[in-house]
């Protein structure tokens, strides 16, 4: 005799995730070091937003760099030959890091000295915003010539990300977005938001940002002397 | 995709601790504040419960609204379009208490 019946569950989908998450994060503030995770479209500026930003912490920081890319290491090419420590991560066709992947390269890192970690997620503005790696903070890069619709269409990483860099603003003249309704989407979506317009070619605005990063590495120290 | 790895890591280890012969009805909450497309996670759970118990059964998705409280005056609303305030007091830190789900809730099994 077969029967039919219910069982209730109300089970996580991303339990998992969030187990080694934790754990990553304990990791991280164990050894007093800051983590980020770099979340943005393919082709927005993230790579070269963090050769960037090493080349003006690393006189002062001890940094290093986790690469997350569906398939090549051209990327962490890239950072390697700025002397820092990096870890490629291939994700073979899966369109976001995630946590368990990042908990595996640990080991591989000269921790203790550390004071900020640099993770790069893969090109993506979607899934990456829903797998915590156990960071400290997402930072969300979005290049002006994609166009002021899309913090509107992505609410997600806006919402959950603590800082939004606005890179390629050097382009800004040659394209339609309008920049104040970027901004205004931006921070109606996350009120709480900190915003850096930047171009990482020129190098405009790109000291602000390195203050404020520079700023938050050292509470992460002072928190845990 | 990955997502509905969760959902079948759940249902594995719902099933261990049940008799089960098959599984006709999978009930997700989704909250809308979440990047889950109800079109893909249909997809992927054809292609997930293929060969398994779960072959055949139904994936129902009850999509969660984005549900807000203020931080300044505590009242509850919900969170219309982008706009991530208070439509009482116009405060502009709220906490998302709703909406941003992704839960198994329940199964339907043959035993």
């Amino acid at each position: 005799m077969s029967s039919q019946r219910e069982i209730a569950v109300m089970a996580n989908l991303l339990q998992n995730n969030d187990i080694h998450a934790e754990i990553n994060r304990k990791h991280f503030q164990k050894n007093n070091c800051l983590a980020i995770n770099i979340i943005g479209s393919p082709g927005a500026g993230k790579t070269t937003l963090l050769e960037r930003t090493l080349s003006n912490l690393k006189e002062n920081h001890q940094v290093a760099v986790i690469e997350g890319d569906i398939f090549t290491s051209k990327d962490a090419d890239r950072i390697a030959q700025h002397d820092i420590p990096v870890i490629q991560i291939n994700t073979g066709g899966g369109c976001h890091l995630d946590s368990k992947m990042v908990e595996r390269v640990l080991p591989e890192f000269q921790w203790g000295q550390l004071d900020l970690m640099i993770i790069e997620n893969v090109g993506n503005l979607v899934c990456p915003a829903d797998f915590d790696l156990g960071e400290d903070f997402k930072v969300v890069v979005l290049s002006v010539v994609e166009g002021d619709d899309k913090p509107s269409k992505y609410p997600v990483i806006f919402r959950s990300s603590k800082v939004a860099i606005l890179n390629k603003m050097d382009l800004l003249a040659l394209v339609e977005t309008d920049l104040n309704v970027m901004k205004e989407d931006i921070l109606k979506i996350n009120p709480e938001i900190v915003i850096f317009e930047v171009s990482c070619r020129t190098g405009e605005g790109l000291q602000e940002w390195v203050e404020w990063l520079d700023e938050q590495i050292r509470q992460t120290k002072g928190n845990n002397p | 995709m990955s997502l509905m790895g969760g959902v079948f890591e759940v249902i594995e280890r719902t099933l261990a601790q049940h008799q089960v012969k098959k599984v006709t009805l999978v009930k997700l909450k989704i909250g809308k504040l979440t990047n889950a497309e109800p079109e893909a996670l249909q997809m992927a759970f054809e292609a997930y419960a293929k060969g398994t118990v779960s072959e055949g059964a139904e994936l129902q998705i009850e999509l969660i609204p984005v549900k807000g409280r203020c931080k300044g005056c505590g009242d509850e609303f919900l969170v219309a379009g982008l706009l991530f305030a208070c439509p009482t007091c116009q405060h502009i830190g709220i906490d998302i208490i709703e909406g941003e789900e992704l839960l198994l809730e329940s199964l339907e099994v043959e035993e």
